[in-house]
């Protein structure tokens, strides 16, 4: 067997019938190997949970009672009968993604723009806005928290020297959302810029050159030509971050806690609440999965969407 | 060639100048802000912290009084070490899945790169629940296995991707060499391959241990007094009495001291390995 195979592996013509053979099923092998470490991990930590999530979203499951009868799908019902899920974790959930991505894209797009440009110290601020990226979201959370707070933050120190009534952040719910969208955004804006900058290097000089004798002017070379030409970049951008946005825990946690009133609340929010403050593990673990089976549509959809514009671009 | 467009053009430039310069500094200004406000309060004495216009007074009595608060120093060594461990096992394990989908076609790579894309869209919250309930019918609860594991595969997805860009920079005719000097799949993969994407994965490794250290949800679900992670610990600084935020903003600083260093001396490492 070995001596087919070393005879195989000499320099000149491919393998051919039982070597090859053997070859192969010695490649698959190794690529099962190779991913058998990953797969196991994924199967035991999440797979597992998961189901164990299902299963215990079909019961009557709380933390406090030891029977867990089965009862079909009757948690889902609840939830999606739940005018707090349905109407303000919900929508709070989207407007928190497409606020926070949209802050990040039209925020990261002005300060590559601005950090392409040639002037001193351009290493210099390069290096320090990416700070941000590496903060962790509890810490950034807890300076901006510090910042609005209602009655020692630096903000209404501002307002108020500016001589308008001080303003209470974090007692009105749209107003604490939006704080919490700012949170994500400062957290976030460095990853697009980053992105943004490389992908600038990357695009060719032609048409630009060609735009400049045009005579078209800053705005329209921008508008016409790069953002067109950055188009894969920010879409991959905007998918990754889409998904990332949608399950935001940690930010609204430490701000809001989903608190005033639970006006606040996101969908991962809502499902930790239910089990872990209404100690209702069967509802909280149902509310994730809808959640869950949410996020994975329109994760499905972005996909199949980026593919079809990068390759049309291509 | 007159003068005019010449001299308006000066103009323009100089004011374009200008303007570009106010840009970044209120760029500069607004991203670090934060940073700049919860390291003065953090340095500025419990009875002036309340007033945001006075007080001159800068002082590390804060930062003494958060350390020797209770806990904080082994959520630290414990926030470490999870890292740490984390970040040597996510590699391991996500830089040989990483290779199998840049080197290898067919269907077990089609399913396992829709695997990864799928399991990477589910919220944590979703079987990061569960999670509580099987560590603690393992045992594992509060303990570090019980934490590693997990966070472990919090990354097999989104690094098993970033690993295959890596691989998909090395040249295949690399391997085909090596075969034909006879070396194994395996020889061909630890000897020859993987030293030519090691910035890449080294970059990663920075940012997984950082990853891990700035993590939250699942620290505040799998961990209770026995395994005090930092992220968690940090929020006892805020009573029912309201909240100490001398001493949160110095264990907040303290907390972002790696990151601050990753930015000042690694970032451009990270930055280039990453190929970004």
């Amino acid at each position: 067997m070995t001596e087919v195979h070393d005879g195989t592996l000499k320099r000149g013509g491919p393998p051919t019938g039982e070597a090859a053979a053997s070859l192969f099923r010695q490649r698959r092998y190794f690529a099962l190997t190779l991913i058998a470490p990953a797969a196991l991990i994924l199967l035991l930590f999440q797979v597992v949970p998961i189901l164990m999530g299902v299963d215990a979203s079909l019961r009557r499951f709380s933390l406090t009672d030891e029977e867990h009868p089965f009862i079909g799908l009757r948690n889902y019902q609840r939830i999606l009968s739940d005018a707090q899920f349905l109407w303000v974790a919900l929508p709070n959930t989207f407007f928190f993604m497409l606020a926070s991505v949209a802050g990040g894209v039209v925020l990261g797009l002005a300060i590559a723009m601005l950090l392409k440009q040639p002037f001193p110290g351009r290493i210099l601020v390069r290096t320090l806005i990416v700070f941000p990226l590496m903060v962790a979201p509890v810490v950034a959370s807890i300076m901006i928290a510090w910042i609005f707070n209602d009655q020692f933050g630096v903000a209404n120190a501002i307002v108020t020297t500016l001589g308008f009534p001080p303003v209470a952040w974090l007692v009105k719910p749209w107003l604490s959302l939006c704080i919490v969208v700012l949170t994500d955004v400062w957290l976030q804006t460095p990853f697009y810029v980053i992105i943004i900058l490389a992908g600038l290097e990357t695009l060719p000089r032609e048409p630009f050159e060609a735009a400049r004798v045009d005579g078209a002017n800053a705005w329209q070379i921008f508008r016409n030509v790069t953002l067109p030409l950055l188009r894969p970049v920010l879409l991959v951008a905007i998918v990754i971050r889409s998904i990332d946005a949608f399950r935001v825990f940690d930010t609204v946690w430490t701000i809001t806690k989903g608190e005033p009133g639970r006006q606040t609340e996101v969908f991962s929010i809502y499902a930790y609440k239910e089990a872990f403050v209404f100690l209702n593990l069967d509802r909280g673990a149902a509310a994730s999965l809808i959640g869950a089976v949410i996020i994975m549509c329109v994760g499905i959809v972005l996909y199949w969407g980026l593919r079809r514009v990068t390759e049309v671009s291509r | 060639m007159s003068a005019r467009p010449g001299a308006g053009g000066a103009l323009r430039k100089g004011w374009k100048k200008v303007f570009l310069g106010l840009a970044l500094v209120g760029v500069l200004g607004l991203f670090l802000f934060p940073v700049f406000w919860l390291t003065l309060t953090a340095l500025r004495p419990e009875s002036e912290v309340f007033y945001v216009h006075r007080g001159s007074h800068l002082t590390l009595a804060n930062f003494a009084k958060a350390w020797r608060a209770p806990k904080i120093q082994e959520s630290f060594l414990n926030s470490a070490i999870l890292a740490g461990l984390a970040t040597f096992f996510s590699l391991q394990v996500t830089v040989m899945s990483g290779y199998m989908l840049s080197r290898f076609k067919g269907a077990t790579n089609k399913i396992w790169f829709t695997a990864i894309y799928l399991f990477r869209t589910v919220p944590y919250i979703t079987w990061v629940m569960p999670l509580y309930l099987l560590t603690q019918s393992l045992g594992l609860y509060d303990t570090y296995l019980g934490l590693l594991l997990p966070h472990v595969a919090v990354h097999v997805c989104f690094f098993s991707w970033v690993m295959k860009g890596f691989f998909d920079g090395v040249e295949p005719e690399l391997e085909q060499a090596a075969y034909l000097d006879g070396c194994s799949h395996w020889g061909a993969f630890l000897r020859i391959i993987l030293p030519q994407a090691r910035p890449g994965i080294m970059a990663l490794g920075i940012l997984c241990w950082l990853f891990t250290w700035n993590e939250f949800l699942f620290a505040l679900i799998l961990t209770g007094s026995r395994t005090p992670l930092l992220t968690v610990t940090m929020a006892q600084f805020v009573h029912e009495l309201g909240v100490e935020w001398h001493l949160m903003s110095a264990t907040a600083v303290m907390a972002m001291i790696p990151a601050l260093v990753v930015t000042l001396f690694a970032q451009r490492y990270v930055v280039s390995g990453l190929r970004l």
